[in-house]
C-alpha cells in the first residue's frame, strides 16, 4: 500500500510494547486521564494490568468513568479521582468499591462537573495555569473542591470561577487502529480523548488492530492522535471488554453482571481471569 | 387500591395500572376560572392503558417546543426516549443532542444499557460532542437540558454529590456529571426522577450540587413548575392523588390549580412503541 514515494522514507522508530512493559512506565503517585466514557472504549486491559503489577496512589481524571475507576478501587490503586461523574448508569447502578472507598475515606474525590474536567484539560492542553468557566456557579463544589476560585473578571465584568490545570503524567488512550509509531484513530464517539493526548505529558496508545506505517498518508485528517505525542503503543485486541468498543464489540453485560456480586477479595482473582487475554497479542501483531 | 388515611403509602406507582381510584382528588382550584388546558379536565383520566413509564416520557415530551436545542446526558434513558418521541410527533425540527455526539440520532433501540454510547452516534446527521454541547450552553444556546438527581428541595437545589457531609459522607453518589454548568446556563432545564419519597424531596438537600434554571420536575406522582424560585405543583398524575404527593414530599407544598397530567394518547402510545419497542423507558424504575 505505501507507494514508491513513501516507500524511500527512513523507518520510523517502532514504539510499539507489550501491555506488561506500557503499564510498567507509570509510577505510583502518577496522575491517569483515562480515555472513553462510562462504559464506552475505557482502557480496561491497560487498568488490569495497572493493577497486576500493584500500583498504588494513582489519581484518575475523566469526566464519566465506571467499570475502570471502581475496578481501580476495589484493588486499592487509588489516591483522588477527578471526576464529574462515576457510576455504571441505569442498568447497574451505582459503582460500588468506587462508593465505599470514597466513604471510608480512602479515596479522595474532587468532584467536578464533566465541562470543569473539559476546562482544566484545555488549560493544561494550552499551556494555561487555568481557564475561565462561564456558568459554574451556585454550586457548593467551589467550596469543597481546592481546583476552583471565583476571580474578578480582570476587564470589568461579573466575577469568574476559574479551574486550575490538570495535567496528567499520562493518558491512556484505547483506539480502533494505531500504527507501530503511534499514529491513532478513534472510530465512533471520541468522547475526551483528543484533548486528553493532548494535555498529558505522555500519552500511551492501546489498540485494537495494529496498522501498517504509511496506513492514513492519503488522509492525514484522519489521524486523532499524532504518533509524535505518544510514548508507546499496545497492541491490546478486546482492550476495552468488558465494556464496549464501537465497530468491534458491545459490552458483556453478563461479564459485568457477574462483577457486580464480587467483594474486594475477589479482585486479584478476577484481574487473573484476564491476564492471558489481555496480555496474548504481545508477539502476534498483525500487520496489514 | 385503597389506603389507610394518615398511613404513608407504599408506592403505588411502579404497578401497572391501578383498578381503584385514590382517596383523594386534586381539584382543588383555589383561583377564579382555569386557564390553562390542562385545567380543563373535569373528570379523572383513564389509567388502565398504560404505565407510569409511559406516562413520565409523554409528559417530557410534551414539554420540548418544535426547533429547540435539547440535551440529555448518561444514565438518561426516560429523557432520551422523550426526546425521541417529540421528535415524530410534534416537534419534527426538534435537534437532539447526546454525550457521543449524535445530532438526531436516527432510533435509540440499541441504547439499552447506556444514554451515552456509540449506537446514538451511528447514523446520526452530525457529530457535535460533549464539550461543544457545553460550550453551547455557556454561550447561551442551549434550550433544553434534562438533569436529575438524588435530592431536591422546593428551592429548586439540586444534590447528586453526598448524602451527609461532603468530606465524610454516608453516601458517595455518582456526582453531577454536566449538571453543574448546565442547569446553571441551559435556558431550561427539566428535572427528572423515577422515584418520589421524602428522602428524594426534602426540605433542605445534602449538598448544592447545582441550581439555576430549573423549569419542571416530572417525577412519579406529579409535575412541579418553578414560580418566585419555588417549586410549585402543577398537574398531579391520574394515578396519584394531593395527598399521595403530600405525604411523599419533604417540604410544604405551594399549588394555584392543580389539575390531573392528561394522560398519554392512543397516538402518543402508538409513536411510543415504535420508538422504544424495547421498553428501555422502565428499566430507571427497576433501582
Amino acid at each position: 500500500m505505501a507507494t514508491s514515494a513513501f516507500a524511500s522514507r527512513p523507518k520510523s522508530r517502532s514504539k510499539l510494547v507489550p501491555l506488561e512493559e506500557a503499564a510498567a512506565m507509570v509510577r505510583d503517585g502518577d496522575l491517569l486521564a483515562l480515555g472513553g466514557n462510562v462504559l464506552h472504549r475505557a482502557p480496561m486491559a491497560f487498568v488490569r494490568e495497572l493493577i497486576r503489577q500493584g500500583k498504588r496512589r494513582l489519581g484518575v481524571v475523566k469526566t464519566a468513568g465506571a467499570h475502570d475507576i471502581d475496578l481501580m478501587c476495589a484493588a486499592g490503586c487509588v489516591e483522588t479521582v477527578n471526576a464529574g461523574f462515576v457510576s455504571y448508569e441505569t442498568e447497574f447502578g451505582l459503582a460500588r468499591h468506587y462508593r465505599k472507598a470514597v466513604e471510608s475515606g480512602e479515596v479522595r474525590v474532587n468532584e467536578h462537573a464533566c465541562y470543569t474536567v473539559i476546562s482544566a484539560l484545555r488549560a493544561a492542553a494550552s499551556g494555561a495555569p487555568f481557564m475561565p468557566v462561564a456558568g459554574f456557579r451556585n454550586t457548593d463544589l467551589i467550596r469543597e473542591n481546592g481546583d476552583f476560585r471565583v476571580i474578578p473578571d480582570p476587564f470589568g465584568g461579573e466575577p469568574v470561577t476559574v479551574v486550575r490545570a490538570i495535567v496528567p503524567d499520562w493518558a491512556v488512550i484505547h483506539v480502533q487502529e494505531a500504527d507501530e509509531t503511534g499514529n491513532a484513530v478513534i472510530h465512533g464517539p471520541k468522547y475526551e480523548d483528543v484533548l486528553m493526548s493532548r494535555a498529558a505529558r505522555k500519552v500511551i496508545v492501546t489498540a485494537e488492530r495494529i496498522v501498517g506505517a504509511g496506513h492514513w498518508q492519503r488522509q492525514p485528517t484522519l489521524v486523532d492522535i499524532p504518533g509524535f505525542l505518544v510514548e508507546a503503543v499496545v497492541h491490546a485486541p478486546r482492550g476495552a471488554a468488558p465494556g464496549s468498543c464501537d465497530r468491534m464489540y458491545d459490552a458483556d453485560l453478563v461479564a459485568l453482571a457477574k462483577f457486580m456480586k464480587l467483594e474486594r477479595s475477589d479482585i486479584p482473582a478476577y484481574v487473573a481471569q484476564y491476564e492471558r487475554a489481555d496480555r496474548s497479542a504481545r508477539k502476534a501483531v498483525i500487520r496489514i | 387500591m385503597t389506603r389507610i388515611p394518615g398511613q404513608p403509602k407504599p408506592q403505588s406507582y411502579l404497578q401497572t395500572s391501578p383498578k381503584t381510584a385514590p382517596a383523594a382528588t386534586p381539584a382543588t382550584s383555589r383561583t377564579a376560572p382555569p386557564k390553562t388546558p390542562f385545567a380543563a379536565q373535569a373528570k379523572k383520566p383513564q389509567t388502565s392503558d398504560w404505565r407510569i413509564g409511559d406516562l413520565m416520557v409523554c409528559v417530557m415530551a410534551r414539554l420540548l417546543a418544535d426547533g429547540e436545542r435539547v440535551f440529555h446526558g448518561v444514565a438518561s434513558h426516560l429523557p432520551m426516549i422523550a426526546m425521541a418521541l417529540a421528535r415524530k410527533l410534534h416537534a419534527p425540527n426538534l435537534v437532539c443532542l447526546n454525550i457521543p455526539g449524535g445530532v438526531n440520532p436516527p432510533s435509540v433501540h440499541k441504547a439499552s444499557f447506556s444514554s451515552a454510547g456509540a449506537d446514538l452516534l451511528s447514523g446520526a446527521e452530525a457529530y457535535f460532542p460533549l464539550d461543544q454541547i457545553f460550550d453551547l450552553s455557556m454561550r447561551g444556546g442551549l434550550d433544553v437540558a434534562f438533569l436529575s438527581g438524588a435530592q431536591f428541595d422546593m428551592h429548586g437545589n439540586v444534590n447528586n454529590s453526598v448524602i451527609g457531609s461532603y468530606r465524610n459522607p454516608k453516601v458517595r453518589l455518582p456526582g453531577g456529571a454536566g449538571s453543574a454548568v448546565l442547569i446553571p446556563t441551559a435556558r431550561k432545564v427539566i428535572l427528572w426522577r423515577t422515584r418520589h419519597d421524602r428522602r428524594t424531596f426534602v426540605e433542605k438537600v445534602d449538598f448544592v450540587t447545582t441550581r439555576g434554571n430549573v423549569w419542571k420536575v416530572v417525577t412519579p406522582l406529579c409535575v412541579f413548575g418553578v414560580k418566585d424560585g419555588r417549586l410549585q405543583l402543577e398537574s398531579v398524575h391520574p394515578t396519584s392523588s394531593l395527598r399521595e404527593v403530600e405525604e411523599n414530599t419533604g417540604f410544604p407544598l405551594k399549588y394555584g390549580d392543580v389539575v390531573y397530567t392528561p394522560p398519554p394518547t392512543p397516538q402518543e402510545l402508538a409513536a411510543l412503541r415504535q420508538v422504544d419497542p424495547h421498553d428501555y423507558r422502565m428499566k430507571e424504575f427497576k433501582n
